[in-house]
């Protein structure tokens, strides 16, 4: 009995032991690493707001390594030689018949750098713009403000993907993540990214004038203020207008750029980088670099230089050793790095001066404005040392010239020049094939993720 | 209403109290075969809880509480137990037990609270025990020693490197994602079995952690402390331990005291280790020369070939690298004993094992403390203790990008005539034809993982009371699991890849702390209804799981420095923190009807913080009836002595992975500003666990006496709601959303066949050969057919859609016909394995044992080949097998040529894994030798990975550069070479 009652307390003393505690309480776990998206759809605060600016900066040059090294190899401005992986090699330069597909090599279902990423961006500055509305903790001018340079941002980004499947268009309308509007046009789709960057200058111009009132990295170094910034927005609508064949409208958002006939041709805003916590350079090289994986010139580059041109000696520089990589397919061997850069930590620029004299240059002869083109375009050549133009001042040879100055002017920027200007004037055929026996990509299908949504939603 | 069962429950107890001794009965009981004692041999009056135990010289005192006739059970470990009937008038016994070849009488644990005998399982329950595990050879971990032991088990090794890296998957796939690993519970720990990040692929610039080529922590388990493995393998019999069970479940139990005299045993392993297979690298001629390479190079190569052939320096880089011989050492102490009231087991290990590339290997100390004591007649306490500390240094092999830091990758391409070697000033040559020098990788790269583990268990089992026909008790149990693990990956600064960065020398720094608990509570009833005995169960489990892991790096070193404070760039890799409340309640009752049919019924109902809503309760019910049709009277063949047809239901479920639910903000740093990023995948606060429903049924036979038996088993497993990345539109800025979609079946045999297949005073063989096959499909996707895993398609990926099976490979060319678009080239499933065990006992003390394992199909992505091919030194590159001109190298079948087909290769294999030859000193020589001191001398030589035959053109088919995968897990890219390991053994009992 004694026994039987000490058996009973112990279970008591257990039981009562174990509901205290109560076991079967579980805690709904808040994510322990990282605040949630939901925490600034709703009257976010200031630092919130700035947070989301300072992110959209960083989303803003996710695109880069990617466009660099991929549009760069399809434009035959660079081999982004990479012995670790022959597909940077056989599949981006199309040999062996390699044709690109929904899911190729560096761009994944996804389409990775030159889609995913860029729309990663715009849908930052989506989540910036309703933070920004849904918000009483910040004046009405700087909500305008934000809507503004997110704006801004999303009419740069919006061109990417564009230009990456060019006539199989895009998405445009991208609010609702499990609603996607439809794909609409190469054309389409420029159209509706000049309303989004005319919409983000016009809000620039509401928030009135004086420094943005949020701040930003050395990126917009001398471009702080809303005036500076809606240069940057006239100048990226002035590229659009180009692709728009706009050439007028070219003139008149050049007007309201950055672009100074006298000025420093590097002047514009750029991606910043630096050490860690902050990334590097992606593109960046140690001269020299006894490795076999890294941005080589495009021989043609060399071939077709013209003597003694500055770009040439500061952009290209000659390793000791040649850089060579075999694959099945063959071998390619690369004897010039990119000079551009002194270290890891410099910023990379993605609209300059430079290129805005150029598409002045440009707009000009389209509108048979041969000397101001001209004279544009010797802008170029004497800062090149090259000593100004004495070709024909036709049409013709005015773009020839152009486009050619453009190669050497806008070499490896983060944006694939010399491949989208050869597909706007039909060019492609042109680009030099004879040294990796490649083909040469007029644009890619919609990525695999994207077909597959649709075929998700049809059910 | 209350007084009346109380009221029963004292007149019970009191019962007992009166019971005495009417008679006794003495004796002795020992081996039928050798007529050796047995100690600790049981022996239990039939249908009571009262019985005794033999002595050291195998003897016995029972008394019998009435003067009426009895049956006595004796039953001993490894023995048929048999039942004899005793009176007052025969009351001494000399009994003989046989050895046991079918394992029926062993008692497989299958509830939370419960046991039952192998005779009346219901499920196909696999039980390792020590002697099957570890008996033949040593195996640095446990899951490695179950090769071959466990049908349905398929058992993967994700490369050769020391210190463990293996899969198991039981019953083909449960999930779609992530590793889906079989639960691991160690003397009722919920042990840390995962694949820890060592940054190794930061560093070498793979990719992911899942390319680290880390071990999973079993590896920290001492296998010689194991008294046996259960195996769990699907939902019907895994049910009742719910949500984590959905791979199945792995039961660890380790060894414990015995009452008896203390024994100590001293075990010394002394071997050596070489590679299995290797491949051979080709030569260079000038024809080859001027063929590969190309015209700026020519000159310059053919320069230095022919300064080799003058020297006659050609360096074969894979010997230079792979063909070292390792040195591996074991030593093992156990000291076990007690008394009635004590009982203990404790042992230490010290395990150092080198690996076959220099400057890796694998160091474990464990020391384990097993510990049971009644505190009361009816209290016992048990405790087990387990620390351990082990180092892995697995070095730079598998996936790198551009940095060199892969041995492959460099043996791939560097030519034999150019020479990497060591420079007499101390310096290294800089390789012209990749990124680095791999000698001098090799010799001052770290990949160390240093671990630091603690396991405790402890049981409290509370008899409340028991009687001659009912017992109730409360068994409470519960431990911890804590590990800290440190790695460190470091490249110093004058290494070639160092050198040509900005910031020349890399150290990257993790810790990795996880605490595991458990705690469980329930109550036990066995009573009477009529003939059937019922055992009652109910109960609660706890689980709570934390991580922490926390990752910097430091680049730009002080030569020769590795603190990170000095580095020029320090970086905080990542941090990160999870953590996981679980609970759940159970309900068993089992049914026995005098061994003849034997059902049971349960139920679990759980709940998790992992899921959408953390408070709901997902239920997991199962059913298993087996009839054991020779128990009837009716039944009278001599042939067949066991004829038990069985079925079994079950459910279980997949934990949703950790963070399935938020939608985060991440944080970014750019030019000195703090940033917050909308993540590229939205949470789904709706998600479920994944869950599994299974239907088994077999039959189990036992031929003469049980000498030879027979396991046959089909079953049919159904998942449901599998979690799966729900891809959305990228152009929407989000990627993916986690979805439960998916559904998969799996269908498989598994058959056994054991038996003694000699049994004479002089030999005993015993012979097992096990068979198992599943096939897989996706019998429902509910998102569009797509790619993932491997490396594309062009090289070879897997293909998830409706009717197929998600470890079917595709790849280019593009083949219309066929969902997602490319040709199907293979399937990762093999069609089966066979494994052949043997153990033959030859005069007295001599036996001889070995294991044979057939993977039969099953397909690898060989991109070793892909990487040889590529830098032209794949053996017989520059041969022309077809005629055209075009050399091998360049020109891999199946036609059309050089599509993803050439890399998806059969890896198919028959491995020897276990060889083992044992003597054991005659008693009586030792004793004449060393008087009384020493008890036991036991002497062998093994091997373990003896010989393996295949024509899989890699270094193992069996390889996994991702690590352990559900699905990706067999793509092959510059593995560690596996390992043939010899052994010598001596061990010593005091």
């Amino acid at each position: 009995m004694k026994k039987l009652t000490i058996k009973l307390s112990i279970l008591a003393i257990a039981t009562a032991f174990i509901t205290s505690c109560n076991p079967f309480e579980i805690d709904e776990i808040q994510d322990p690493n990282n605040p949630s998206v939901g925490s600034v759809s709703n009257n976010a605060s200031k630092e919130q707001i700035q947070f989301l600016i300072t992110g959209l900066e960083s989303r803003h040059r996710g695109y880069v390594s990617n466009v660099t090294r991929a549009w760069g190899t399809f434009g035959r401005e660079i081999w982004n030689l990479n012995a670790s992986d022959p597909r940077n090699q056989t599949d981006w330069l199309g040999q062996n018949g390699r044709v690109p597909d929904r899911s190729y090599f560096g761009f994944g279902n996804t389409g990775g750098g030159s889609w995913a990423t860029p729309y990663q961006a715009i849908k930052q500055a989506d989540v910036l713009i309703v933070a920004g509305e849904n918000t009483e903790n910040i004046t009405t001018a700087s909500k305008s403000a934000a809507v503004g340079f997110a704006k801004t941002i999303q009419g740069y980004q919006f061109m990417i993907p564009a230009n990456w499947v060019y006539s199989n268009g895009i998405r445009v309308d991208v609010k609702d993540a499990l609603n996607p509007g439809p794909f609409v046009s190469y054309t389409a789709a420029l159209d509706a990214i000049k309303v989004i960057l005319d919409e983000g200058d016009q809000a620039l111009q509401a928030a009135g004038s004086g420094d943005f009132p949020f701040t930003l990295t050395s990126g917009f170094d001398n471009f702080k203020t809303l005036g500076k910034l809606r240069q940057i927005n006239r100048a990226i609508s002035a590229r659009l207008n180009a692709y728009r064949k706009d050439w007028s409208g070219v003139l008149t958002a050049l007007d309201g750029s950055f672009m100074e006939l006298n000025g420093d041709l590097n002047a514009g805003p750029t991606h910043p980088y630096g050490a860690a916590p902050d990334v590097f350079n992606p593109i960046y090289y140690l001269p020299n670099a006894p490795v076999n994986s890294i941005i080589v010139v495009h021989p043609s580059m060399l071939d077709d230089a013209t003597p003694n041109d500055k770009r040439v000696a500061e952009k290209f520089f000659k390793r000791d050793e040649p850089v060579l990589v075999t694959t099945d397919a063959g071998s390619l061997v690369g004897q010039y790095q990119d000079g551009r850069w002194k270290s890891n930590t410099d910023p990379i620029p993605y609209i300059r001066n430079e290129e805005l004299i150029l598409l002045k240059a440009e707009a000009h002869a389209q509108l048979d404005q041969s000397t101001e083109a001209i004279q544009a375009i010797n802008i170029i050549r004497n800062a090149a040392g090259i000593g100004s133009y004495t070709g024909s001042s036709s049409k013709e040879a005015l773009i020839d010239e152009i486009l050619y100055q453009r190669r050497y002017s806008l070499w490896a920027e983060p944006w694939g020049h010399r491949w989208i200007d050869a597909r706007r004037y039909d060019r492609l055929n042109e680009i030099d094939t004879s040294y990796d026996k490649g083909t040469i990509f007029t644009e890619f299908p919609h990525p695999q993720a994207e077909l597959s949504w649709d075929e998700y939603k049809g059910d | 209403m209350i007084y009346k069962p109380l009221l029963t429950l004292v007149f019970l107890i009191l019962s007992i109290g009166i019971s005495q001794a009417q008679y006794t009965v003495t004796g002795n009981v020992s081996d039928e075969r050798t007529g050796e004692t047995l100690i600790g041999a049981s022996l239990l009056i039939k249908g009571t809880t009262s019985g005794t135990i033999t002595d050291l010289d195998g003897n016995f005192t029972l008394p019998i509480p009435n003067s009426n006739g009895v049956e006595l059970v004796i039953s001993s470990i490894g023995y048929n137990s048999i039942t004899l009937k005793v009176s007052p008038s025969q009351t001494t016994l000399n009994i003989t037990l046989k050895q046991d070849a079918t394992n029926l009488d062993e008692v497989v644990v299958t509830g939370l609270a419960s046991s039952v005998k192998r005779s009346n399982l219901a499920n196909a329950v696999s039980t390792v025990s020590a002697r099957d595990l570890t008996g033949t050879t040593t195996i640095q971990t446990a899951d490695g020693a179950l090769y071959g032991k466990v049908a349905g088990a398929t058992i993967r090794s994700n490369g050769g490197a020391p210190g463990g890296g293996m899969s198991i998957q039981l019953r083909g796939i449960s999930s779609l994602t992530g590793a889906s690993q079989p639960l691991i519970i160690v003397d009722g720990v919920y042990i840390n079995n995962s694949f820890q990040s060592t940054g190794r692929a930061a560093v070498s610039g793979a990719g992911g952690s899942n390319q680290d080529d880390g071990s999973n922590r079993l590896a920290d388990l001492n296998p010689a402390d194991i008294e046996n493995i259960e195996v769990l393998k699907g939902p019907s019999a895994a049910a009742i331990y719910g949500t984590r069970a959905n791979a199945g479940v792995i039961i660890i139990t380790t060894k414990r005291g015995v009452e008896g005299r203390t024994t100590v045993s001293l075990s010394q392993d002394v071997g050596f280790a070489n590679p299995l297979n290797l491949l051979g690298v080709d030569n260079w001629s000038e024809e080859k020369i001027n063929f590969f390479f190309p015209e700026q190079t020519r000159a310059q190569e053919l320069e230095r070939f022919r300064a080799a052939q003058a020297s006659n320096t050609f360096i074969d880089y894979e010997d230079y690298f792979y063909n070292n011989q390792a040195t591996l050492l074991n030593t093992r102490i156990n000291i076990s004993g007690g008394d009635d009231k004590t009982k203990f087991f404790v042992s230490g290990n010290m395990t150092s094992e080198d690996g076959t590339i220099k400057r890796t290997g694998f160091d474990r100390y464990s020391i384990r403390a097993n510990i049971d004591h009644k505190i009361a007649p009816w209290i016992k306490l048990g405790v087990s203790s387990n620390y351990i500390n082990s180092s892995t240094d697995r070095g730079f092999t598998g996936n790198q990008n551009n940095s060199g830091a892969s041995i492959g990758y460099s043996i791939a391409y560097t030519p034999n005539y150019y020479d990497l070697r060591r420079n007499a000033d101390g310096t290294y040559p800089t390789n012209p034809y990749f990124s680095e020098n791999p000698v001098a990788v090799t010799d001052f790269g770290e990949n160390n993982s240093s671990v630091n583990r603690f396991i405790q268990a402890f049981t409290l089992d509370i008899d409340i009371l028991k009687t001659d026909k009912h017992f109730l008790k409360a068994q409470i149990a519960g431990g911890l699991d804590f590990l800290n693990n440190a790695t460190e990956v470091y490249l110093p600064e004058f290494l070639q890849f160092q050198s040509s960065q900005a910031n020349p020398g890399d150290i990257f720094v993790g810790r990795q702390e996880s605490l595991n608990t458990n705690f469980q509570a329930a109550l036990v009833y066995n009573w009477n209804v009529g003939r059937v005995n019922m055992n009652s169960q109910a109960g609660m489990v706890r689980l709570d799981f934390q991580n922490h892991s926390l990752f910097n790096r430091g680049r730009g070193l002080v030569p020769g420095q590795k603190n990170l404070k000095q580095a020029a760039v320090q970086e905080i890799n990542s941090e990160f923190e999870s953590e996981v409340q679980e609970a759940g309640i159970f309900l068993q009752q089992e049914m026995n009807f005098e061994d003849k049919i034997i059902g049971t019924l349960g139920i679990r109902w759980d709940k998790s913080s992992l899921n959408g809503n953390p408070n709901e309760f997902f239920a997991f019910p199962r059913a298993s009836m087996a009839v054991n049709i020779a128990n009837f009277d009716f039944w009278n063949s001599s042939a067949i002595t066991l004829l038990k047809p069985r079925i079994a239901y079950g459910e279980t479920a997949g934990p949703v992975p950790f963070g399935s639910t938020y939608t985060p903000l991440g944080g970014t740093n750019i030019g000195g500003l703090l940033g917050s990023t909308v993540a590229t995948s939205i949470g789904n606060t709706a998600i479920i666990p994944e869950t599994a429903s299974e239907l088994e049924f077999g039959v189990d036979v036992g031929l003469f006496n049980n000498r030879f038996s027979l396991e046959a088993t089909y079953y049919i497993k159904n998942t449901q709601n599998n979690i799966q990345n729900l891809n959305l539109a990228p152009s929407t800025g989000v990627n993916t959303t986690p979805s439960n979609e998916a559904e998969l079946s799996n269908k498989g045999v598994e058959l056994g066949l054991s038996g003694t297949i000699l049994e004479k005073s002089n030999i005993r063989w015993f012979s097992r050969v096990l068979f198992w096959k599943n096939t897989i499909e996706m019998t429902r996707l509910g998102i569009p057919t797509y790619l993932s895993g491997g490396f594309g398609s062009g090289l070879g990926t897997f293909l998830y859609a409706e009717g197929y099976s998600p470890t079917t490979i595709v790849g280019t060319p593009a083949d219309p016909s066929v969902p997602g678009g490319f040709t199907v080239w293979g399937d990762a499933q093999p069609d089966f394995n066979l494994s052949f065990s043997n153990s033959i006992s030859l005069y007295k003390g001599i036996e001889l044992s070995f294991l044979i394992d057939w993977r039969k199909g099953g397909s690898n992505i060989n991109l070793t080949s892909f990487l040889n091919d590529g830098g032209g030194t794949t053996n017989g590159w520059f041969d022309d097998d077809n005629g055209d001109g075009i050399p091998n190298g360049r020109q891999r079948e199946p036609e059309p040529y050089n599509n993803a087909g050439r890399w998806i290769q059969d890896a198919s294999f028959v491995k020897v894994r276990e060889i083992g030859l044992y003597y054991t000193i005659p008693r009586e020589t030792i004793t004449q030798w060393f008087g009384g001191t020493v008890q036991g001398i036991k002497v062998g030589s093994s091997a373990n990975n003896a010989f393996m035959f295949t024509k899989y053109p890699g270094y193992d088919p069996e390889t996994s550069t991702f690590g352990a995968q559900a699905v990706q897990n067999n793509v092959d890219i510059a593995p560690y070479p596996t390992s043939r390991r010899i052994f010598f053994h001596l061990t010593l009992d005091f």
